[in-house]
């Protein structure tokens, strides 16, 4: 079951990125040398436990390494720090092997007690935003020479994704312990200045929001494909470029090799020229419309999308192919669960075929004959926000729903969406690990965040979800997921857009960057040919 | 008064005038929806997790209490550290403010350098086909949005014919006038215009003016009278334009920092209110508060110079 999925998505991923996967597969790799690649917005904080956002989070595992990575496809896990992992005692005992001879970038050998540290730190409920997805962990041993020991409070499903994901990367504990600092937080903040981790690359220089600077780690441990350690950079320079013309006209001049978020109305331009290689990595991203789901709104007022055949008409109003082509231009594709179709365990149902009929016989059924208003808080100077909701007004006019557009700022639009003080609004998720629990416990298990705040609540989810958690064979774990998907579509908390690729762009002669679907940048076999 | 005793009164008045700033800066920001915990935790944190850090961050206190506790740190020069970047204020504002001020000094001098002449060519030719031409040309630098200038200068002068960068910053002191080159001008563009306007009225109005005619009279030379006479009197009024300008300039090119990657305080100020980052926000608006107080200083006393009634 799992391998049979495995191999369908290893497919989709390589047609997908057709041209990546052939020019990679003919060259051998330049050594040497500097790659510039543009980013829309500068890391904040390289700390693999206290971070909170995508910016940290994507590059992060350029300069440590977790004891399980994700494969490149983003749905499996591989070796990492790790060559082997076992589980035993009914799966409550978690055995992991550590590879020989790793080394920080510093010189430092890799013990097992910085792995216990790590971990230790990692999943300590008053630290960070991320410790629950180590929650399972009861016990650490280190057994050295690298022998770690997971002593579980139960059977954990999730444990060799969440090994997997930037939180539980492995740093140097002296090493931090003897950074300078009154608290573990300001100790953090001095140690990220300058991390030290098991990762490809080193930071060298950082000037906040302006560009970043990385050398290769002469220590790392990962072999090219001359057999001789990665990465194959001498150095790599992230630029902060928010303007997106501005970061396309660099790239066109050569100023820089590579650049991210290239915006979906000027790929086609950039495919056709010769200079350039337009690429578009399947990602776990997709955009919804969320709406809250209560009986009532924070002001009293009955809401009318707390009955499903509303929820169901709203969805079956909107043309999902019509916005993808308004918005994506063609290079996005419908929604078919709520999780994207490289999540692990998905499945992928024909979603609410545009049918404006359907839509209006639903709207009268629920008394709503009329139709009704409702507003939505979009993300002000957003363009994706803007062609979206465009076109979904125009569609929901036809039956009789006036969408009234409210944009706001991304704190307001969080504060509202926190306190549940909203009726719609827009949104995208991305996984940041190769599990569907993570989306899951967030769009549809009630008890982590009221199901994106929504208020939607299915008894029968959150006890499939709970089951699943703790779930070690997988065909059943599949069929939770299944029921979990079908029923959370069928009541339609979300209205479903679409899926789309990451967008970027590198010169002809700039190759080997991988961007894998939770996101992550990888520039471990980047290369620039002289 | 004397121009020391006038200065000191100046300075003096800056004082009080900080404070109100800081607490108008202070109780704004806070007013915004939304706190710098919510936009750094985004959509998916738990409240629980919201809420430690919350406290963590002291902002379960009263607002009263957070703001004697700036005071208090301000005063002694420690403005806190960034809630996004988690450095110190000062060294993210140290970081840009030198862009920032190159970049507003180059503007300011281009336009200078393209206003003036061509003001007095204007005013010396009024209602003459050179006239026209100037002010047509200005109208169009004017009233052209400045992304836009920025992005055919970008396109023309620097990806096609390659003559500039296209952005950033550059690493010493020459490269960082040759990467603000382009940055500056198109800043100048709109500057100059507003300037060339100004004085060619305030020309037009002292050519006019009977001591000019008395000079010519006199048998002074043209030249003198221009210079000595007219422009002298005409920039008057020009010179509190620029000083208003450039204090404008100081942290509101964010258009111009964006398009040609500048990283400058503009820029910072804006990713600051949208993160609300409270710390970056309160020192920033209190630095620019003072250079613009100083900028208006040194503009009232070219003006004194220029024009010994304005101590009187």
């Amino acid at each position: 079951m799992r391998r049979s999925f495995l191999k369908a998505s290893l497919a989709t991923l390589i047609v997908a990125s057709g041209v990546v996967g052939a020019s990679l597969a003919a060259d051998a790799a330049t050594r040497g040398g500097k790659m510039i690649y543009a980013r829309y917005a500068d890391s904040l904080f390289l700390d693999p436990v206290l971070n909170d956002a995508n910016v940290d989070i994507w590059v992060m595992n350029n300069i440590y390494d977790t004891l399980l990575t994700p494969t490149a496809d983003g749905v499996g896990v591989q070796p990492g720090l790790a060559t082997k992992w076992e589980t035993s005692d009914g799966g409550k005992t978690f055995t992991l092997t550590l590879r020989e001879g790793v080394k920080f970038s510093d010189g430092t050998p890799l013990t097992a007690a910085d792995v216990k540290w790590s971990l230790d730190r990692a999943r300590d409920p008053k630290a960070g935003a991320w410790n629950s997805s180590l929650a399972s962990i009861d016990s650490i041993e280190a057994k050295e020479p690298g022998t770690v020991v997971l002593k579980l409070k139960n059977p954990d499903p999730t444990l060799v994704a969440a090994l997997a994901t930037f939180n539980s990367a492995i740093m140097p504990q002296k090493l931090f312990e003897a950074t300078p600092g009154a608290t573990p937080e300001d100790k953090a903040k001095a140690f990220a200045e300058k991390p030290v981790g098991t990762g490809p690359f080193m930071l060298t220089s950082w000037k906040r929001g302006v560009s970043m600077t990385l050398k290769r780690n002469p220590n790392y441990w990962k072999a090219g494909e001359d057999g001789k350690p990665l990465p194959y950079l001498d150095e790599l320079e992230f630029q902060i470029i928010p303007d997106d013309s501005t970061r396309l006209l660099k790239l066109k001049a050569g100023e820089i090799d590579g650049a991210e978020f290239i915006p979906y109305a000027r790929v086609k331009e950039l495919q056709s020229d010769a200079n350039l290689r337009m690429e578009l990595w399947p990602s776990t991203r997709v955009r919804y419309l969320t709406m809250f789901a209560g009986p009532t709104f924070k002001d009293g007022k009955p809401n009318p999308m707390a009955n499903v055949k509303v929820r169901q008409a709203m969805n079956y109003a909107v043309n999902k192919d019509a916005v993808i082509a308004i918005t994506t231009l063609g290079l996005g594709k419908p929604m078919r669960s709520f999780m994207s179709s490289t999540t692990p365990l998905f499945v992928g149902q024909d979603l609410y075929k545009y049918d404006p009929a359907k839509a209006k016989a639903l709207l009268a059924e629920a008394g709503l004959a009329n139709g009704f208003e409702v507003s939505i808080y979009s993300l002000s100077g957003n363009s994706d926000d803007q062609n979206d909701l465009q076109a979904v007004q125009q569609m929901w006019s036809q039956v009789g729903i006036k969408l009234k557009i409210e944009p706001v700022d991304n704190p307001t639009r969080t504060a509202r969406y926190r306190e549940e003080n909203f009726q719609m609004r827009t949104a995208a998720w991305t996984n940041d690990i190769s599990d569907p629990s993570q989306i899951t416990s967030y769009f549809a298990y009630w008890p982590n965040i009221h199901s994106l705040h929504s208020d939607f609540k299915d008894p029968r989810i959150d006890e499939l979800f709970e089951k699943s958690q703790r779930e070690t064979d997988p065909k059943a774990r599949a069929e939770q997921y299944k029921e979990i998907q079908q029923r959370y579509n069928e009541a339609a908390p979300i209205v479903y857009l679409y899926e789309t690729p990451y967008p970027v762009a590198f010169r002809k002669n700039a190759k080997g960057f991988v961007q894998i679907p939770l996101g992550n940048n990888l520039f471990e076999a980047a290369y620039v040919e002289k | 008064m004397n121009k020391t005793g006038y200065i000191a009164a100046r300075l003096l008045q800056i004082v009080p005038t900080f404070i109100l700033i800081g607490l108008v800066v202070f109780v704004l920001t806070r007013l915004l929806p939304g706190d710098p915990v919510s936009a750094m935790l985004g959509d998916r944190a738990t409240d629980e997790a919201v809420n430690r850090l919350r406290a963590q961050m002291g902002f379960d206190r009263s607002i009263w209490t957070q703001f004697l506790l700036f005071l208090e740190r301000a005063v002694t020069g420690d403005f806190g550290s960034s809630i996004a970047y988690r450095v110190p204020v000062t060294r993210l504002i140290a970081e840009r403010l030198p862009v920032t001020l190159t970049l507003t000094g180059l503007a300011t001098i281009f336009a200078l350098l393209m206003a003036v002449p061509l003001a007095l060519v204007a005013a010396l030719n009024a209602n003459r086909w050179p006239d026209y031409v100037i002010r047509v040309v200005f109208q169009v630098g004017l009233s052209s949005p400045i992304f836009y200038v920025g992005l055919v200068l970008l396109t023309v002068l620097a990806a096609w014919l390659r003559i500039f960068p296209v952005g950033g910053f550059g690493e010493t002191m020459l490269d960082h006038l040759w990467h603000l080159f382009l940055p500056a001008i198109t800043l100048a563009l709109s500057f100059a215009a507003v300037i060339m306007r100004n004085l060619r009225a305030s020309l037009m109005e002292v050519l006019e003016a009977e001591f000019v005619e008395f000079a010519r009279a006199k048998g002074l030379p043209r030249q003198i009278v221009l210079m000595r006479h007219v422009l002298r009197n005409a920039l008057i009024t020009t010179v509190t334009l620029v000083g208003l300008h450039i204090g404008a300039l100081l942290g509101g090119a964010v258009i111009t920092e964006s398009v040609f990657a500048v990283p400058g305080v503009g820029r910072l100020m804006v990713d600051s209110i949208f993160a609300r980052d409270y710390p970056v926000i309160q020192a920033l608006t209190l630095v620019l508060a003072v250079i613009v107080s100083v900028v208006f200083l040194v503009t009232d006393l070219i003006q004194m110079t220029l024009d010994p009634r304005v101590t009187r």
